[in-house]
């Protein structure tokens, strides 16, 4: 009755990216988006019209390293992993709690977060303001490529279809006098769906701004983060003058354009959006991390 | 395993089962010669069928609709006005009106598609609101009562007054959220139809199914299959299911299984009613209450099902645990064309006790007294009357349960020290809110006389084993566990020689439906009865059988015309305490301290009280500020349980509660009801701690981060 499912489950990377040069194959990490979005109605299996490829098992996607400045981290790794990981960020391992529950975070990888490029995907946020890099390889070697160029839409990011998400590069993690923060709003505290996700970083040199930056999610197609509003705050001191926190927030309340659902409304998101804000904004010091 | 105190825990008869996964629902049934149901729904609100085009169907599938009922096209319940299959009229979206049978449950999908329907549409009631609006045109008034102190003399008294303060205040649905979907399975056999499911009714299931069948006694049979939980939305709302397998059962001479996944069963099953509730009482000068005037109105949903009774409740509740001066009130179940709303634990009660606390909170600010200390001017006390005119005859320990809460908590003190926090935390907002309330056990009024007419009885077997036959569910509740150690312990006799094998109408008298927090005091008692005479004629190594039917207690006789007399044999009651903590910047609010208090006569089993504790409190608090259901043109919103939102572990906290002795004469062992109190107080205990964190009055439930939201920015915008 169950129709035939071509599935493949390959001992290394390598051949894993000869057949996604072959075949245009629907790629499974830990599969907790795919599972969902090829969902049948009660008694029917789900339905995935493209051979399977599974990733999740293979190590080499799996690592977690400093190379120079940069941490990298494996695309594979699921959120259990990095959470036991010391050198992931604490801001990032905050923001990875409050994703699902446990046995989602035993199989949720972080390139799946990343490449279902879901709106209220919790991890985003936070990638922003990293400037992280993404690797994706295939056959023809490497790419290097911004998360905020890969994402392009709801569920729309520029792979290639013989092209893996190897790892995540975050470039400015470990630099001198950076905090960073993730608040996440859910209607509660476990296994809820961002209503709004805020991402604040920033970098000090004394009371003196030298880089600061911040992304939302859940509140447009893709994380809002605009460089042109963050760079009138470089070279300004904190705490900040309530003027410049005026202008940002009015700069963003222009961008920030998010929907009623049934979740939430849109009123709701971009007010509670500007509110943890003006939060970070109004912020007297803020401790390294 | 022998009982010293009926409260000591024992471990649960179906533990084992359930815990180890081995048990299995009737989702996990398969029977020889099965197929599967599925109903085609209306996709419109309401409008009149024309012509219905069911596509071609290949070899064995087939479609089932009005014409295959023997009997009358209606579920019954209580009136004639819920169809099995709409054939004429539609009346919600999600209506069935066909079902398609057969082996492959993707077949049958695709199926659904081709169905074509032609309509002719008519302008749909989408909210309550609006039927309020229509309320006198035909057939928007499904039900209505009134009674209480005359509308002379208290408009006497509102023209002597020194304030008249009218609010208004808005309840929003309820999802049940049992784990367990709805599911039933018709048996074929040639002489019989045995219908099995998850549900807590067999005898309304069996009524229902023989007038649909238009059978005898003997020809339907109803078997109770492991029930992942009800909350009062496996009461009614399976009975059309069984309506729908057995008639396609008989139709198409096949076993048919009819089973809901989350989403079908979350947009198509009864909720709680969304009610709205009015206000009007009358002060003098220091803020005391002279009259109070209340109004309520249910959104009963496309039929009226049970709603006339749920609205009964809540007229009954509509004062609270207060004595009011002069109280007058009245109320209507107004037909919407949306899902039909229906039972849910408590049953009416939840919204009456968040609109009075409410209310009565809200006239507490104006006399500038502490909102608990204002309620306990008004508190009952044994020898009251009700608001009906009957009489609280038995003591009540209110006044102990709120002391007793006052020092654990260190109420005062707290208050203080919550001051000072929101005056030094610009972000969040810490609060303490309080709810009093009680329940009425069993049926209203004379209903267990008149219309349930339980029975039980006890089997012995030549062995000595004891077993129970009674026609009530353990929906996970616990019943199993309580009714047969109420046995074993009158009988003397090691709690595992007792036995309660799911019920089968064919084994087992109507000992009445699994509803209104009466199996343990009303059934209970009957048992305890029946042990008692088992035990006086008891012969070992001899087969046996006793019988006990239910005797009413002496009370003021119920009148249900003129609202007056004992609208309960007795009630339980219960206090909480509530602390939050608001995020002011996202509106969240975060459950930090809950305290509780109930008295329920006597405890039969710790652990199972305690189960009744933590999962009622936190379904009630989740209904004031978390679960959120909303319905747009008629269609439910929120079809996951992510995006309904009741609580996980990690929103709850630990509740510290106790239970307080107060043996009632007619309980066994002098047990009163439990199940829905412990839900009822948990919603008007988390507004007003959100109140208190705020200083913001509300008048709605749930409070979500929405409303606090906008409330703030309301208040910002007049703060300037
Ligand atoms: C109950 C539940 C709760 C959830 N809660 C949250 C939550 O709170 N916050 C949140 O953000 N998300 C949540 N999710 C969504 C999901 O768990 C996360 O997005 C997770 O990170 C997805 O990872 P995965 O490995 O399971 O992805 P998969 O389902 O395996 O893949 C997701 C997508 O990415 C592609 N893909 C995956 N890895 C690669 C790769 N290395 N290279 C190229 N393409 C790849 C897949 O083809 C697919 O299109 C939840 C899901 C469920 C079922």
């Amino acid at each position: 009755m169950a129709e035939k499912i071509i599935a493949y489950r390959f001992d290394q990377v390598d051949q894993t990216l000869s057949q996604l040069n072959k075949e245009d194959c629907t790629i499974i990490a830990g599969g907790t988006d795919v599972m969902v979005l090829y969902k049948s109605r009660r008694g029917v299996p789900p339905k995935i019209t493209k051979p399977i490829v599974f990733i999740d098992h293979l190590n080499e996607l799996k690592q977690v390293y400093k190379k120079g400045k940069d941490l990298h981290i494996g695309a594979c790794c699921t959120y259990s992993d990095l959470l036991n990981d010391p050198l992931i960020p604490t801001p990032l391992k905050n923001a990875i709690k409050t994703i699902a529950a446990p046995a989602i975070r035993n199989r949720g990888t972080l390139g799946g977060n990343i490449c279902n490029a879901s709106p209220a995907g919790d991890t985003l946020p936070l990638l922003y303001v990293y400037n992280a890099k993404l690797v994706l390889r295939s056959v023809s070697g490497v790419r290097i490529v911004a998360i905020s160029d890969f994402i392009q839409g709801v569920r729309r990011v520029d792979r290639k279809s013989n092209e893996i998400l190897a790892e995540i590069i975050l470039p400015s993690e470990l630099e001198e006098g950076a905090y960073a923060v993730f608040e996440k709003v859910g209607n509660r505290n476990a296994d809820a769906i961002a209503k709004v996700g805020f991402a604040g970083y920033i970098r000090t040199n004394g009371e003196v701004i030298k880089d600061i930056r911040f992304a939302f999610g859940a509140v447009g197609p893709t994380m809002v983060r605009s460089v042109d509003i963050e760079k009138k705050l470089i070279g300004k001191t904190i705490p900040l003058a309530g003027a410049d926190i005026a202008q940002v927030l009015s700069a963003f309340d222009k961008i920030i354009k998010p929907i009623d659902d049934q979740r939430s409304t849109a009123r709701y998101r971009k007010t509670v959006a500007l509110n943890l804000l003006r939060y970070f904004l109004s912020r007297k010091q803020y401790q390294h991390n | 395993m022998n009982l010293k105190d009926i409260s000591t825990s024992v471990p649960k008869k179906d533990h084992k089962g359930k815990v180890s996964g081995q048990l299995a629902y009737i989702s996990d049934l398969k029977v020889e010669n099965m197929v599967f149901g599925v109903l085609y729904r209306s996709p419109i609100a309401y409008g009149k069928i024309k012509s219905i085009q069911v596509p071609d169907l290949p070899l064995g599938y087939e479609v089932v609709g009005a014409e295959d009922i023997p009997g009358p096209n209606y579920v019954k319940i209580i009136k004639e006005d819920q169809p099995i299959f709409a054939n004429e009229w539609v009346n919600y979206i999600g209506e069935p009106i066909l079902m398609l049978v057969g082996k492959d449950l993707d077949i049958l999908y695709g199926l659904l598609e081709k169905v074509k329907i032609e309509w002719e549409e008519y302008q749909a009631i989408f909210t309550l609101e609006e039927a309020i609006k229509q309320k006198a045109a035909p057939g928007v008034t499904m039900a209505n009562y009134e009674f209480g102190e005359s509308l002379e003399i208290i408009s006497a008294i509102e023209q002597g007054a020194h304030q008249i303060i009218e609010e208004e205040y808005d309840t929003g649905y309820q999802e049940h959220v049992y784990l367990e979907p709805q599911g039933m399975l018709a048996i074929y056999k040639d002489d019989e139809i045995v219908v099995q499911g998850s549900m807590q009714c067999l005898y309304y299931i069996k009524n229902a199914l023989i007038t649909a069948l238009d059978c005898g006694d003997d020809d339907v049979r109803v078997v109770q299959s492991p029930t992942g939980g009800g909350f009062g939305g496996k009461e009614e709302f399976p009975s059309m299911m069984a309506c729908h397998v057995a008639v396609a059962a008989k139709a198409v001479k096949k076993s048919v299984m009819l089973v809901f996944d989350r989403s079908e069963d979350m947009v198509v099953t009864t909720k709680r009613h969304p009610a709205k509730l009015k206000y009007r009482t009358a002060l003098d000068k220091e803020g005391n209450i002279l009259s109070m005037c209340v109004e309520v109105y249910l959104d009963g949903g496309a039929n009226v099902g049970l709603s006339s009774v749920v609205l009964q409740r809540a007229l009954l509740n509509s004062a609270g645990v207060y004595k009011i001066p002069h109280f007058h009130a009245k109320g209507y179940v107004l037909k919407t064309h949306t899902v039909p709303n229906g039972a849910f634990r408590g049953f009416g009660a939840p919204q009456s006790f968040a609109g009075i606390e409410s209310h009565i909170g809200h006239l507490s600010k104006r006399a500038n007294i502490d909102p608990l200390e204002y309620k306990r001017k008004y508190l009952v006390k044994q020898g009251d009357p009700t608001i009906t005119k009957g009489n609280f005859r038995d003591p009540i320990l209110m006044e102990e349960m709120i002391e007793d809460l006052l020092n654990t908590t260190d109420y005062k003190k707290k208050k203080v020290e919550f001051q000072t926090f929101n005056h030094h935390n610009q972000r969040y907002k810490k609060g303490i809110g309080t709810s009093l309330f009680l329940h009425g056990c069993g049926f209203t009024g004379s209903g267990e006389r008149d219309h349930i007419k339980a029975t039980v009885k006890l089997f012995k077997s030549k062995d000595d084993l004891v077993s129970l036959k009674i026609s009530n569910s353990d929906m996970g509740q616990g019943i199993y566990t309580t009714l047969s150690k109420i046995v074993a312990k009158e009988l003397d006799l090691p709690y595992e020689k007792v036995s309660y094998p799911y019920p089968d109408t064919k084994e087992v008298p109507d000992s009445g439906p699994t509803v209104a927090s009466r199996t343990t005091m009303i059934v209970g008692k009957l048992l305890e009865r029946a042990a008692k005479k088992l035990k006086a004629q008891w012969q070992n190594g001899v087969e046996q059988e006793v019988t006990e039917n239910y005797v009413h207690r002496e009370m003021i006789p119920w009148n249900e015309l003129t609202f007056t007399g004992d609208a309960y044999p007795a009630y339980s009651w219960g206090v909480n305490f509530v602390e939050v903590e608001v995020d002011t910047l996202t509106g969240n609010v975060k459950l930090e301290n809950v305290y509780a208090n109930y008295e329920v006569g006597k405890v039969i089993d710790d652990r199972v009280m305690k189960g009744q504790i933590d999962g009622g409190l936190a379904q009630g608090l989740a209904y004031g500020y978390l679960e959120k259901m909303t319905s747009k043109e008629g269609r439910i919103q929120q079809k996951s349980i992510t995006d309904y939102g009741p609580p996980t572990s990690m929103d709850v906290v630990s509740i510290q509660s106790k239970v307080f002795d107060n043996p009632y004469a007619d309980g066994p062992y002098g047990a009163k009801g439990a199940g829905e109190l412990t839900l009822i107080g948990g919603a008007p205990a988390v507004q007003a701690a959100i109140e208190d964190a705020l200083q913001t009055p509300f008048q709605q439930i749930p409070i979500t981060p929405e409303v606090i939201i906008e409330s703030l920015w309301l208040r910002e915008g007049e703060e300037g």
